[in-house]
């Protein structure tokens, strides 16, 4: 028979209670800062509020109907899948290509690692405000190179040129995927090299049939957080290339989407129809993260079986 | 046996949190979180006090401003740096500054159509630094009437002014190239303008060394919209609520806008000047004429290599006959609606402008003072001072206010006139498809903004 009064908190209660203890502040955050704000901005989207007037009205989904009948957005929207096609392979190639370099045991092997991964740790704003003075077109480096060589200087920040620009902004911060990539490289057994060796195979092979299946996992997330970054593109077009005071100031040709939203908050003052382009913006990136996974279940080798799985 | 969990379990945290995520969202689904409340202002009469924040560019109304404001006043001031992104996000959510810069020329009937601006009359009517016959007539840019600019009540003020199309010129480059200084008191010719500025632009290869004119003034649109004014048309319906740049009148304004642009004698869109603004290239000797204002002549102050070259003409006209002389900015400050100390807000207001930093302003050579009692105090020290303050005082008869509409930004049409521009300077687009494009998608843009505003 159980004597009433007071009991004891059984252990596991106590361990639930202490948990949730701690998640409580990201629980909190997320809340506040992300459901909160994607809720409010769910809301805008049904609206034709410009953020400042009090007539605002409630217009349905007309806004996200607006988005697939502007040319302009569509054309944004286009310009940023090119982009994300071009440059997510390329830093991703890059990245292994080096890893694979500084890989190698050569002399100062930490320098070149370190001197390679550096241009990832200057802030994203501070790079593409020095890349606007390096090709600056009448006091750049870029330019001056070419003078030095006898040839004639090229505006680089307006169309057609500006687009190579963002490429090379884009590349020179490649060290973060190489180190990624490196980090791959090096859980790799040496016996599978050495073996594959043994038996014959030549550097190609061994590359090509053991490092990069091997590898693949860590490709993969390369590919995914490459994508959904290159998509989400913001700060490098606007600074780069354009000027903080408006979008308009940015050429046609680095017009992407993330800079039409900005546009069509603080320039047009449209709230409600950027919201429903960052909303839709939202669903591409589920869409394609999700292709590319489901693409990636072929493709991709574990030599550990997710669990579940068997 | 089992035990019954009356404590906190893993099912009532995550209804909890459920609850607390729809509240969240319902938060968002009120309209009270989409407007800006009005603010309860002080009473009129009650002594100013407390706190206001002012947004500002810091060269205008910075720290120092703010220490001479708050001892001057008995106020707190705090400033803010100017940023439009920032001050729509602060709008929006109903927490602006209590003052913020602004040009009133272009952004008034915007602001007030919106019912973002206090109407400031009543703080006119009781100011004893500010009296109604002591206003200069540019101040009218900040009235809106709600179809007319120019009339109605005030909304703001200018802390100074400039016509916006009048010229500066290097007299040095003029005289190496062998070309005629403009006249202090004649204005030239705008086709005579444009073949000054070939003769005067130099190049070193492919790069331009010396710019011979740049007419972009403060914007595309202004400048059009002006040059369409000069040639006796109008660019803009009198509701404000579309444009038609294929009038003849628009089209003679876009052919010598894009005349000048295919020559390649001054910045362009395609050509920009890596300085941003006029003001570095002029003083190193790279610009021989600028379409600038009176207020760049500050720059030379302080530069007596650029001061000895500089000069001042009026603004420039078609064969017309017909002189303007527009103000596309009358840069100034106003007080925004849901400001929480409106009393306060206007004291620190009507300190900068009319009083001791007014005089201060005036005579440093920025601008043009916006009461007429300290227009005396320009400075005239110089000889180039001299010579343009006697061709500024002249040039004030040529004053108009330009309506601007109040259903879309000027960012916004300026957007989509660099967008399609670079078409017509390559030659891409006839300059009628030039303007049909314009007219369509600026159209456009007004009446979703006047939808909006329905």
């Amino acid at each position: 028979m159980e004597r009433p009064g007071r009991k004891k908190k059984p252990a596991p209660l106590r361990k639930a209670r202490t948990f949730y203890l701690f998640v409580a502040p990201w629980i909190i955050g997320f809340i506040a800062l992300t459901v909160f704000p994607l809720g409010y901005a769910f809301w805008l989207s049904l609206t034709d509020s410009d953020g400042l007037s009090p007539k605002t009205h409630f217009v349905g989904f007309d806004n996200y109907l607006e988005i697939f009948r502007d040319p302009l957005t569509m054309s944004s929207l286009a310009k940023t899948g090119v982009f994300a096609l071009v440059t997510v392979p390329l830093s991703i190639l890059a990245g292994l290509l080096l890893a694979v370099m500084v890989n190698q045991r050569i002399r100062a092997r930490g320098l070149f690692r370190a001197l390679i991964y550096l241009p990832a740790v200057v802030p994203p704003v501070g790079a593409a405000l020095t890349f606007r003075l390096i090709f600056d077109r009448d006091a750049g480096a870029a330019n001056g190179v070419l003078s030095g060589l006898g040839a004639d200087p090229i505006t680089w920040l307006v169309d057609p040129n500006v687009r190579y620009v963002l490429y090379a902004l884009v590349l020179w911060g490649c060290g973060g995927s190489m180190i990624i990539s490196l980090a791959g490289l090096q859980d790799i057994p040496r016996e599978l090299l050495e073996a594959a060796q043994v038996d014959g195979a030549s550097y190609w092979q061994s590359f090509t049939r053991i490092t990069i299946p091997l590898l693949s996992p860590v490709i993969l997330f390369q590919v995914i957080t490459g994508v959904i970054g290159s998509l989400q593109s913001f700060a490098p077009l606007l600074l780069s290339s354009g000027s903080l005071s408006g979008a308009g100031t940015v050429p046609q040709g680095n017009y992407m989407y993330m800079i039409h939203v900005f546009a069509q908050y603080f320039s047009a003052s449209r709230f409600g129809y950027a919201s429903a382009m960052l909303w839709l913006l939202f669903a591409v990136i589920l869409l394609v993260t999700l292709v590319i996974i489901k693409v990636s279940a072929k493709t991709v080798f574990y030599t550990v079986e997710p669990e579940g799985t068997r | 046996m089992t035990t019954t969990n009356a404590g906190f379990s893993r099912r009532r945290f995550l209804a909890l949190g459920g609850v607390a995520a729809g509240g969240a969202l319902a938060m968002g689904c009120s309209p009270a979180s989409s407007t800006k409340a009005p603010a309860a202002g002080g009473g009129t009469g009650s002594a100013a006090k407390g706190t206001v924040t002012v947004m500002s560019q810091a060269g205008e109304f910075g720290p120092k401003e703010a220490k001479a404001a708050s001892q001057a006043l008995g106020v707190t001031v705090k400033t803010v740096e100017y940023d439009l992104t920032k001050l729509t996000a602060m709008l929006a959510s109903g927490n602006p500054p209590d003052v913020v810069r602004g040009m009133g020329a272009t952004e008034t009937p915007y602001l007030v159509a919106r019912q973002v601006a206090e109407n400031l009359d009543p703080y006119f009517a009781n100011s004893t630094l500010i009296k109604a016959d002591d206003i200069d007539p540019v101040n009218d840019v900040w009235r809106y009437d709600g179809e007319k600019q120019g009339s109605g009540p005030r909304y703001g003020f200018a802390k100074d002014y400039s016509q916006d199309c009048t010229i500066w010129y290097n007299g040095g480059l003029y005289d190496a190239a062998k070309v005629t200084r403009p006249s202090a008191t004649t204005p030239l010719l705008l086709d005579d303008l444009l073949e000054e500025g070939k003769r005067l632009t130099k190049r070193q290869g492919a790069k331009v060394s010396v710019y011979g004119l740049n007419p972009n003034g403060l914007g595309l649109f202004t400048q059009l919209n002006w040059l369409t004014d000069l040639a006796g048309g109008k660019l803009t319906s009198d509701d404000l609520a579309s444009v038609d740049f294929s009038s003849p009148e628009a089209q003679r304004a876009l052919s010598w806008y894009l005349d000048y642009a295919k020559a390649g004698i001054g910045p362009t869109v395609l050509n920009p000047d890596p300085n941003g603004w006029d003001g570095p290239t002029f003083q190193a000797g790279r610009m021989a004429t600028t379409l600038s204002g009176y207020w760049l002549g500050g720059l030379f102050a302080g530069d007596a290599k650029a001061a000895k070259v500089a000069g001042f003409a009026p603004a420039p006209q078609f064969d017309s006959g017909r002189r303007v002389s527009p103000c596309f900015g009358a840069t100034g400050l106003w007080i925004p609606k849901a400001s929480k100390n409106k009393e306060a807000a206007w004291s620190v207001m009507e300190w900068f402008l009319a009083g001791d930093p007014a005089k201060a302003r005036a005579a440093g050579g920025w601008g043009i003072p916006p009461l007429k009692s300290l227009q005396k105090l320009m400075p005239q020290k110089l000889p180039y001072q001299k010579q343009a303050f006697d061709v500024q005082m002249a040039e004030q008869e040529h004053f108009s206010v330009t309506s601007f509409t109040p259903y879309v930004r000027q960012d916004a049409i300026n957007a989509v006139i660099t967008r399609e521009l670079p078409k017509a300077i390559k030659g891409t687009t006839s300059a009628g498809q030039f303007a049909d494009a314009l007219n369509s998608q600026i159209n456009a843009q007004l009446a979703d903004g006047k939808k909006r505003l329905r």
